[in-house]
């Protein structure tokens, strides 16, 4: 019972005395390098690929680092500081001095969130370099520029040595999500795309703020190594480990729920979702790396820091565990139904986000971690071949609209390794890194009594996910050869090339159930007539392969014994949490008598995914071929129809969220222009009127004439003359 | 009141005093003041101005004297430089606005008007 | 002997400034003359209260530099009336002439007899010239005295009253204010400073001495550094070979050699400088009436027009 207390304490005890070397400074610093590269490059003009090699040559060097930090660990967690940033105090007590420093914390959370950031950040800017081609000039620049000081942000958000750094990463990598969004800022879906991501981000940020500074108030330090360490924290743990939530105070239970609001709104749940699939607008790159791979598992990351202060609240972690449940369910069934493939791997995202807070929740950080680092590699996996895929079609992105891309020539490898991606995504038994992480997150949902219904939730949420998954696969990449290519035909000149997926799939009475035997519009046909799609080049192909071959080499890392190496990894900091407490004996005995989660799980899981992809070839490569007419296929799609159209719109969240929140804030704003404009410009206006008025009248005195002048100084002369010998006389 | 006045005069034996050419002195500068705010003509408005001077220039020749200090005659001729330069530029500011408008009266001239 | 101070309070000044001001107001030339006329005479009554009141105050004096004094004085302050309210600018010009000669008899009367003659000199002689020329380039001097040629900014005054009121309010104020107190001009005398004028200029005290005959001719006035060695106590000057000679009592430095020291020794930047304006002037005076106007040809018909109406109208 007591352990999880002393344990940390003991760990906590090693902090302050660690010090990290100091090269770890070389890993934010580089990437800020890149920085100042690529806006001189945009200063010269430079019209070639030498930022996206400045920029890989970077990354590549800060991921080596990242390697060179990992081998020179040891358990005890490493501050470096850089210099001393904030130092404010107005008095002597206790949470009177506000001090931070510009500092690091590596401990091996930090290690391994390095590792795969800057590992991919590497290749992704390798991918880009290729795919962003059309671009060169200044935009090739300023899309690096912020591609680097993303990764500046990143890890100044993961390598932080407290709070603070935190929140400085954490609006960094807002403000580079937003210009990166926005990159086709001709375009008026992706300026209104960023602006989304920026505000729905910024109510979570709110969030993050008003938690930084509540656990200053209460905690009077915001750096990790005297939080984590102090006295007052490891006494709530006891507190909280003996199930006495009573005795700790509500602000410190208040602090996690704030905390929770910001990871919600960076990492995409729940309700502050909806942002993250308009972000598909930009560049796709962009969208594997920020979107999908990094930045999005900023919020697991922020809960798994702070795990510590999650466990003091009684109520933190399962509203953690639920939301991130029922955010993997409802983006699962939005994903079912949308037809562009990359929205689709948007939802995708968001599902596996929740999957990711389930675990927090459940309290399998372990399992969580793990799924973040898998879910890293095959999810850019997946996006980079949605980005090949748009970028040799055109900006096509429709799946009723391309079929058999794998046969074709040249797109071998880019089918291939996106049916490496889908099998992870869906968690194809044994061979791949995504069923071992995941089914770690499923098994403890179904241990913890108190989440049983989470389980479930997750468990379907699965099944869905492999049918979704499979639905792109075999509609995309496998069956007869068609394509239509996308609006963008002359791709290589147009700045917003590859990039106008428009939002088509909202047109009424095209139903995905029905056989999309190519409806040949022969217009259509002429007009693109002499399309080629063209494949992706080198620097594409090798990096979905090395993609690919990363989703294998994480197999042995997560499924080892008790999450494997990153199960070490994950034990050797503040994110660990021993199990032990959670109620003794609950191990096994709450879904399956006599049969132990953990082990069972596997079975299952792999079972339902299998299902999943049944169907889905069912319904989309075999049922494409000969049932367009089938009595089943009608009968489905009578049943499904309605449901169908909800999840194609979303749930009708957005229109929601407008209902609830826009319009009745425009109808605010509206009282208040108006008040505005007649009370507030009123008093103003008259403010202006009245000195007007009076100056008109004044004016006349001003009539230009030398001599009205002249009489006017002699008549204040007078005056002057009189009062003074008035008063000379009166005190005479 | 009549009182404070006696106290205050000096005796009616002490002659011309420092205050009769001060009187005399504001009696000229106040006709060269009305002169300067009631006559149109330009010509006329600076040579009242030189009537000010002049009412300027009594009053401290009067003070020398009074003072048996020198300075008020050196700074008398001050005045008069000051008054040549005065009537050379303002002359010749005359001469050329009368050739703008054929006419010396200074109310042609109120382009400053508010 | 009349109680003159009873009489004198300031009301006696304050109704002077009165009926000055109301006699102003009614001089300043308007389209009635006859009105004018009335007002020069209260005017001058007023001027003659002013002064009688003065005269009043002072009268059981020494009489003759009073005499001078008022003489002086209501010439000045009359032409000076008149000036401002003549009509014709040439004749205004005239008047300030008279107000100047009268400006410098008092000057006379104040031992400042140089600045009454370079008052002359320059006033009279060299900038009312000016004006004079710059008048008669400017108007057009009609043959005969007839009034209604002249134009309207010659014979209408601009708000009479209300710039007499404004400017007699202030005379009434400032002469209630000198009257609280003010003695008489002290007795002119030597005083220690013209003593050391005197003995900086040693050839001068030679000259004298040879004039009354007090040294010889081959006798020299002892320098040191170019002073004179005077003890004016006995006023002994040291000769040089030991001598003394006695100075005149008559022997005083004049004005002219006061002034000038007290200009080049005192004021010897502030020289530089007046120098200096009146350079400017020249050169400003010079620029300016040099420049060419262009006058549109509206403005020169209307001008031709002008100038034809007024000859049509002189030679009817």
């Amino acid at each position: 019972m007591l352990d999880t207390g002393h344990m940390l304490l003991t760990l906590a005890s090693d902090a302050p005395a660690g010090a990290a070397p100091w090269w770890v400074m070389l890993i934010p610093a580089l990437p800020m390098v890149g920085v100042v590269l690529c806006t001189l490059f945009a200063i010269m003009g430079v019209k070639s690929k030498l930022p996206a090699f400045a920029t890989v040559g970077c990354l590549g060097l800060a991921c080596v680092l990242a390697f060179a930090m990992l081998l020179g660990s040891d358990d005890a967690p490493g501050v470096v500081k850089a210099w001393q940033w904030f130092d404010i105090s107005w008095g002597e007590g206790h949470g009177q001095t506000f001090s931070a420093i510009f500092g690091f914390y590596i401990d091996r959370l930090t290690i391994l969130w390095m590792l795969f950031v800057t590992g991919l950040a590497t290749l992704i800017g390798l991918y880009a370099s290729e795919y962003m081609s059309h671009d060169q000039g200044q935009g090739y620049c300023r899309f690096f520029m912020a591609f680097n000081l993303f990764v500046f942000s990143m890890s100044c958000l993961v390598m932080g040595a407290n709070m603070l750094m935190l929140y400085l990463g954490w609006e960094g990598v807002g403000l580079c999500s937003y210009l990166l969004i926005g990159y086709f800022y001709k375009k008026p879906s992706a300026v209104a795309a960023g602006k989304k991501a920026f505000i729905v981000n910024r109510i979570g940020d709110l969030g993050l703020a008003l938690g930084v500074y509540l656990t200053f108030v209460h905690f009077g330090t915001i750096e990790y190594a005297e939080l984590f360490a102090s006295d007052q924290l490891q006494g709530y743990l006891t507190d909280a480990a003996h199930g006495h939530f009573e005795h700790i105070p509500a602000a410190a239970q208040m602090i996690p729920l704030l905390l929770m609001v910001g990871a919600f709104g960076k990492s995409a749940q729940l309700p502050l979702y909806v942002w993250l699939p308009d972000a598909m607008e930009g560049p796709t790159p962009v969208s594997a790396l920020i979107h999908a791979a990094t930045m999005v598992t900023a919020g697991v990351y922020l809960v798994a820091r702070a795990y510590p202060l999650f466990q003091v609240s009684e109520y933190a972690l399962p509203a953690v565990a639920w939301i991130g449940a029922l955010t993997a369910f409802l983006a699962a069934t939005i994903g079912m139904a949308q037809f562009d493939i990359k929205r689709i791997m948007a939802y995708s995202t968001v599902s596996q986000l929740g999957y990711m807070f389930a675990g927090l929740g459940v309290m399998t950080s372990i399992g969580a971690a793990a799924h973040v680092f898998t879910h890293a590699f095959f999810k850019a996996l997946l996006f980079l071949c949605c980005g090949a895929v748009m970028h040799g079609f055109a900006g096509q992105l429709d799946l009723r609209k391309l079929s058999g891309v794998a046969k074709m020539k040249g797109w071998g490898i880019v089918g291939i390794t996106m049916l490496i991606g889908c099998l992870n995504l869906v968690g194809f038994p044994v061979i791949t890194s995504g069923y071992w992480s995941k089914d770690m997150i499923l098994a403890e949902a179904f241990v913890r009594p108190s989440t049983g219904l989470v389980g479930w939730l997750l468990l379907i949420t699965a099944g869905l996910t492999a049918y979704y998954t499979f639905r792109v696969f075999f509609r995309v990449f496998v069956g007869p050869v068609e394509y239509h290519p996308g609006e963008e035909l002359h791709a290589h000149d147009d700045h917003a090339a590859g990039h106008g997926h428009s939002h088509d799939h909202g047109h009424a009475g095209y139903d995905h159930s029905h056989s999309p035997e190519p409806a040949h519009d022969s217009a259509h046909d002429e007009a693109h007539g002499h399309f080629h799609p063209h494949a992706p080049g080198w620097a594409i192909n090798t990096v979905l392969v090395i993609l690919a071959a990363l989703t294998f080499v994480a197999i042995p890392l997560v499924a080892l014994n008790h999450g494997g190496w990153v199960g070490e990894m994950v034990h050797g900091s503040t994110a660990h949490y021993e199990a032990a407490h959670a109620g003794g004996g609950s191990h096994g005995s709450v879904w399956l008598v006599g049969l132990d989660p953990h082990q069972v799980m596997y079975y299952i899981s792999a079972v339902v995914g299998l299902a999943g992809i049944a169907v889905a070839w069912a319904l989309h490569y075999r049922g494409r071929r000969e049932a367009a007419h089938a009595p089943a296929a009608e009968a489905f799609k009578r049943v499904a129809g309605p449901l169908q159209r909800w999840a194609e719109h979303k749930w009708y969240v957005d229109e929601l969220y407008d209902f609830l929140f826009r319009n009745p804030l425009w109808v605010l704003s509206q009282v208040f222009r108006y008040i505005d404009m007649l009370l507030v410009d009123g008093l103003v206006n008259t403010a202006g009127w009245l000195p007007s008025a009076l100056g008109g009248r004044l004016r006349r005195g001003q009539h230009g004439l030398l001599q009205g002048y002249a009489g006017s100084m002699a008549g204040g002369l007078a005056l002057f003359v009189v009062v003074v010998l008035l008063l000379v006389s009166r005190s005479a | 009141m009549l009182e404070l006045a006696q106290s205050a005069f000096p005796q009616p034996m002490a002659g011309v005093t420092l205050a009769h050419y001060l009187v005399l002195s504001g009696a000229m500068f106040t006709l060269g003041l009305v002169g300067f705010i009631t006559r149109r003509n330009l010509i006329i408005m600076f040579l009242c101005t030189e009537l000010m001077f002049q009412a300027a220039g009594l009053a401290l020749i009067a003070f020398s004297r009074y003072h048996l200090n020198l300075d008020g005659q050196t700074f008398v001729i001050f005045v008069l430089t000051v008054a040549a330069a005065e009537a050379a530029m303002a002359l010749a500011l005359v001469v050329l606005l009368f050739r703008r408008r054929e006419s010396l009266s200074s109310e042609e001239w109120a382009d400053l008007k508010g | 002997m009349l109680r003159v101070n009873e009489i004198l309070s300031p009301i006696l000044l304050y109704a002077a400034c009165l009926i000055g001001a109301i006699g102003v107001a009614l001089a300043l030339p308007r389209r009635k003359p006859g009105i004018a006329l009335i007002g020069g005479l209260v005017a001058i009554a007023g001027v003659g209260l002013g002064a009688l009141a003065l005269f009043l105050w002072a009268a059981d004096a020494e009489l003759l530099p009073s005499v001078f004094f008022y003489v002086f004085g209501l010439l000045a302050l009359g032409s000076g009336l008149r000036m401002i309210t003549h009509p014709r600018p040439v004749y205004s010009a005239l008047y300030f002439i008279l107000t100047i000669i009268a400006s410098s008899g008092l000057y006379v009367i104040l031992s400042a007899e140089f600045m009454a003659f370079a008052l002359i000199i320059i006033y009279a002689g060299a900038i009312i010239i000016t004006y004079l020329f710059v008048i008669m380039l400017a108007t057009q001097a009609p043959t005969e005295d007839d009034e209604e040629l002249l134009s309207t900014y010659d014979t209408e005054a601009r708000d009479p009253l209300w710039s007499a009121a404004v400017g007699f309010v202030i005379l009434a104020a400032l002469t209630a204010v000198m009257f609280r107190g003010s003695d008489a001009l002290p007795p002119v005398q030597a005083s220690a400073g013209s003593h050391e004028l005197l003995a900086q200029m040693p050839r001068k005290i030679e000259r004298e001495l040879r004039r009354s005959g007090a040294i010889r001719a081959d006798e020299q006035v002892l320098t040191v550094d170019g002073v004179a060695q005077v003890d004016w106590d006995s006023r002994l000057v040291s000769l040089e070979g030991g001598n003394l000679a006695a100075l005149p009592e008559s022997f005083v430095t004049s004005n002219v050699e006061e002034l000038g020291f007290n200009l080049l020794a005192d004021h010897p930047m502030t020289i530089e400088i007046a120098g200096v304006i009146l350079l400017m002037a020249m050169l400003g005076a010079t620029v300016l009436a040099r420049r060419q106007v262009d006058i549109e040809e509206a403005a020169k018909a209307l001008q031709a027009r002008r100038l034809s109406l007024r000859e049509g109208a002189s030679d009817a």
